[in-house]
């Protein structure tokens, strides 16, 4: 694999386009590093306006609740 | 490593409970699983350099940079379907870098050059919508959870695609000569479009995508739904289509012999040879047409040009 183009950490994307809306799972990313996955999330998914979104690790994550 | 039966994963499906991981999967339903989000994923990819060929030929910057914004929507497309390929142990650098380009698994019709600005607009009145047509269908009924939330961008961006489409047919069959150039694309572009939905029920070998609920439409029916709107759509423009409706059936009916062999040098359809058989349809597709090379090529170059740098082969 080349060095530079390997993307092995997962981010998951959130956002919203309301004020009154709930911050929503709209994907997730892949990226070397915390700058280009800020990139990726807000060119891939670029379907609306938003006003807020972030980016999460996906190993930061902890699950309290499974999906059964 | 499945620890859910055949049946029990049946069951969940049928009382309407959506897959949410590989834990909760047979091995046969990720495997269909797979093969169905390659084909979504590999067909966006190559919608990218199809639609740039003939983007280029856009009249006017805005017009091009519509088009730039389509190819866009459809690479971000694409990267949802590997992504979601990747969180089921494909490696998807692998996937895109480095199959042969006969290994892509996408419509044949992308392999034929779109040359014109009609062509391409043509491409999105038809060819965005039989994806619109496949993926609101997965988007409404497909059984895995993960798939159906990626698709609600899709679905909306794909309808922008077709509108974007009609749009400019609308406006180009009013110019000079419009009518012409527009159907010189139909002539060639309805019926690829028309087979691009896969074989005939009754001869579909593969039924895993319908009973696990991947998808939730067969083959016939989605290529109905394709037609109900895309020969109206051509009929309003006076543009001539090998299909009419028949009432008494409440279905289109393909008036040509179907399926046939195409010359893809010439983009010409030999419907004067008569209708050929689905197997010599899946022998062209697999053989695929005269642009695979040169689309899979520039999608892989800067992937081999950086570990050529990177002191790598």
């Amino acid at each position: 694999m080349a060095p530079g183009i390997e993307a092995n950490q997962v981010y998951e994307v959130f956002a919203r386009a309301r004020y009154e809306d709930p911050l929503r799972h709209v994907g997730s990313v892949t990226a070397p590093d915390d700058e280009l996955a800020q990139v990726y999330a807000k060119s891939v998914y670029d379907e609306w306006q938003w006003i807020e979104m972030i980016i999460v690790p996906r190993r930061a994550v902890i699950r309290v609740v499974q999906p059964a | 490593m499945a620890a859910v039966s055949e049946e029990s994963l049946k069951e969940r499906i049928a009382s309407g409970y959506l897959v949410e991981t590989p834990e909760q999967m047979t091995d046969q339903y990720k495997a269909d699983l797979v093969r169905i989000l390659t084909v979504s994923a590999d067909t966006e990819l190559v919608s990218a350099p199809a639609y740039y060929h003939a983007a280029q030929k856009a009249p006017s910057l805005n017009s091009f940079v519509s088009a730039l914004a389509i190819i866009q929507d459809e690479m971000g497309h694409a990267h949802i379907a590997y992504r979601l390929l990747e969180d089921l142990g494909v490696k998807k650098e692998q996937l895109i870098y480095e199959r042969e380009p006969s290994q892509f698994k996408y419509p044949y019709a992308f392999d034929v050059p779109l040359e014109t600005w009609e062509e391409l607009v043509v491409a999105n009145a038809f060819y965005d919508r039989a994806g619109f047509v496949l993926l609101g269908d997965v988007f409404r009924h497909t059984s895995y959870g993960p798939w159906k939330r990626a698709l609600v961008k899709v679905d909306k961006e794909e309808n922008f695609h077709l509108r974007h489409g009609e749009h400019w047919m609308r406006r180009i069959v009013q110019e000079p000569g419009g009518r012409e150039r527009l159907q010189q694309a139909v002539d060639w572009m309805f019926l690829l479009t028309v087979e691009w939905f896969g074989l005939p029920d009754d001869l579909k070998k593969h039924t895993g995508q319908l009973s696990y609920g991947l998808k939730g439409s067969s083959n016939d029916t989605l290529r109905q739904t394709w037609l109900r709107t895309a020969v109206p759509l051509c009929e309003e423009l006076g543009l001539k289509v090998p299909a009419r409706y028949d009432a008494e059936t409440d279905k289109y009916a393909v008036t040509c012999p179907f399926p046939a062999e195409f010359e893809a040098k010439n983009r010409r359809w030999l419907l004067e040879k008569g209708p050929v058989t689905w197997d010599d349809v899946l022998r062209r597709w697999k053989q695929r047409g005269p642009k695979n090379e040169e689309f899979v090529e520039r999608i892989q170059r800067g992937y081999r040009e950086l570990k050529m740098l990177n002191g790598e082969r």
